[in-house]
């Protein structure tokens, strides 16, 4: 079941990114937007930790998009390009104000997309979300980016990997502990500290 | 140890990296404990319970995204992009990133070998002849059709062409180093090009023009027939009316054109003005493709399955295909017969069988002298 969701979002991004470098099609360059910009958004956060800067690098990556649009087709995995090209963005952003010299995944700050979208969900969901919120940011940080971007990002193992310089091994693992650790928050109250 | 096995694949399963062996393992690890299965499945629901996108934030962040384009000259919403600048390295936040440029060296690296292969090959191969003499030297190439017969052909560009009965392509035999790659056809082919962003591919056929860069369909366009079809599998393609040719048609996949044929230049342009409107009077429709009963074939292509079908299609339209089809012409003898509507699906099937099995569903009556079927 999960298998095709993924696949059909990919498959999604590849039509829009056709559309948008044979037909320069405006509306499908909207929906490329919607699909994208959170994530970059967010992702660009993670790193710069900062909301400003990660709107204008998501902003800038999709204007490029665009500009670039004839050159489209010669990126094969359009989503995984502009992951990258928001690290690189939001490092070179955090070197310009001299606030890191080095990357650390130990210091990326996770926002995720479902803790500020639910206006109107029911109470029983919402105290379901609650719970896993919680148990999920008591998870260290690369933990919570390998989750974050395992399944909000849909990005697949091998594009984590690719995108954090880690082992698709350690992507395994990661996502387990992660997964554990939600299960165990809905059934004990309170979840203990963690040693992931 | 299995304890922890169970949610590493549980986590190969969700983000769709589990191999079959691994979701069977899973299922028998769920099975062999309910407590942990309940707890899997809870995790699972969670997974794939997705947060509806909040579109009314999208809307606005993308008119914000719009403003900031046309702060650097690009301009969204009002038509043409107005001025095609590149935006300075400076602005430019993958300009810097090494990602970026060692793609970028890479394609130049990879362009410039092409580039100096074809003009080597040209020189060995052509040293006596300019380009234009060789262009126009070239002859094309005819590939037909008779009825009762198809055939599927390899164009020298990678494209495969299958030619329904009664049908005919023509192409230049340099059509893998043209700028632009082209084709002729009467009667009915299906498509699958190989893509190539730089070099579109055309079919000209007597009533429309369809562009594709890449991509699978079916064009229909028999000069007897009272429609000419584009019907698009996968991918876009962009269909131009000869009578009408400022106006360009996008098809997205499942699609097809329905174009009335011997239109008169005006009555296309009416025709265009009113196309996308829902009615069937309309010389020119869109319309979705006709699967045949649930399964995965589309009507419109299934001959390239060695299928004949048709859905609700009129009888004198379907005597048309099978015409082609066998090998036979049809003379109705009775009118009324002709407007009967006809579903059916042949693969194996002899004409008379065909024809026995339509005449069991509608009551009409054949008899088969040579080549030629009465319907009374």
């Amino acid at each position: 079941m999960s298998i095709f969701q993924k696949n059909n979002s990919d498959i999604k991004i590849s039509e829009l990114q056709y559309q948008v470098a044979v037909y320069e099609d405006e509306t499908a360059y909207k929906s490329l937007f919607f699909c994208l910009f959170p994530s970059l958004q967010n992702f660009a956060f993670s790193i710069s930790r900062s909301r400003v800067l990660s709107e204008e690098i998501a902003s800038d990556l999709l204007l490029d998009v665009w500009t670039r649009r004839k050159k489209l087709l010669e990126i094969e995995n359009l989503k995984l390009y502009l992951f990258v090209g928001a690290k690189h963005a939001a490092l070179r952003k955090l070197k310009q104000e001299n606030r890191y010299s080095r990357f650390s995944l130990d210091d990326v700050e996770v926002e995720f997309i479902s803790e500020y979208i639910n206006p109107d969900v029911s109470a029983e969901l919402h105290e379901l979300q609650e719970k896993i919120a919680k148990a999920v940011k008591q998870l260290p940080p690369s933990c919570q980016l390998i989750y974050k971007l395992a399944k909000e990002d849909r990005l697949k193992y091998k594009e984590i990997a690719q995108l954090l310089d880690l082992s698709v091994k350690t992507i395994d693992h990661q996502l387990s502990i992660a997964l554990k650790k939600i299960s165990s928050a809905l059934h004990y109250p309170n979840p203990k500290k963690n040693d992931c | 140890m299995t304890n922890d096995r169970i949610w590493i694949l549980l986590a190969r399963q969700l983000s769709g990296e589990a191999s079959l062996t691994e979701l069977a393992e899973l299922e028998q690890l769920k099975n062999s404990s309910p407590n942990t299965q309940k707890s899997v499945e809870e995790v699972g629901d969670w997974w794939s319970h997705n947060e509806v996108p909040d579109t009314e934030f999208l809307e606005a962040t993308y008119l914000a995204h719009l403003e900031r384009m046309k702060d650097k000259g690009f301009y969204l919403n009002e038509g043409e992009t107005k001025l095609e600048q590149e935006i300075p390295a400076e602005d430019n936040p993958l300009s810097a990133n090494d990602f970026r440029n060692n793609f970028k060296v890479k394609r130049i690296v990879v362009s410039a070998i092409v580039v100096a292969t074809l003009a080597l090959s040209w020189f060995f191969l052509k040293p006596e002849k300019n380009p234009t003499v060789v262009a126009a030297s070239s002859k094309p190439a005819e590939v037909s059709t008779r009825n009762g017969t198809r055939s599927k052909i390899l164009l020298p560009d990678g494209t495969n062409v299958w030619l329904n009965s009664g049908s005919k392509i023509t192409y230049n035999k340099d059509i893998d180093t043209n700028v632009v790659r082209e084709v002729y056809l009467t009667g009915e082919a299906f498509f699958d090009v190989v893509k190539n962003p730089k070099r579109p591919f055309i079919i000209h056929t007597a009533n429309m023009d369809v562009k594709v860069l890449g991509t699978r369909f079916n064009v229909k366009a028999y000069a007897e027939d009272k429609t000419s079809e584009t019907s698009l599998i996968k991918g876009s393609v962009e269909v131009y009316l000869k009578n009408d040719p400022g106006r360009k048609y996008l098809l997205k996949p499942n699609q097809k054109l329905v174009l009335s044929n011997n239109l008169s230049a005006q009555a296309a342009k009416a025709a265009a003005s009113v196309a996308l409107q829902v009615g069937t009077a309309n010389p020119v429709e869109i319309k979705p493709l006709t699967y045949l009963g649930g399964s995965e074939t589309d009507v419109e292509s299934s001959w390239t399955k060695n299928l004949l079908s048709f859905e609700d299609e009129a009888f004198i339209e379907v005597a048309k295909k099978l015409e082609r089809w066998y090998d036979v012409s049809f003379v109705f003898k009775n009118k009324t017969w002709e407007q009967q509507f006809l579903n059916g699906s042949f693969e194996k099937e002899s004409l008379e069988q065909a024809l026995k099995a339509l005449q069991y569903s509608t009551g009409f009556n054949y008899k088969i002298e040579g080549k030629t079927i009465f319907i009374f």
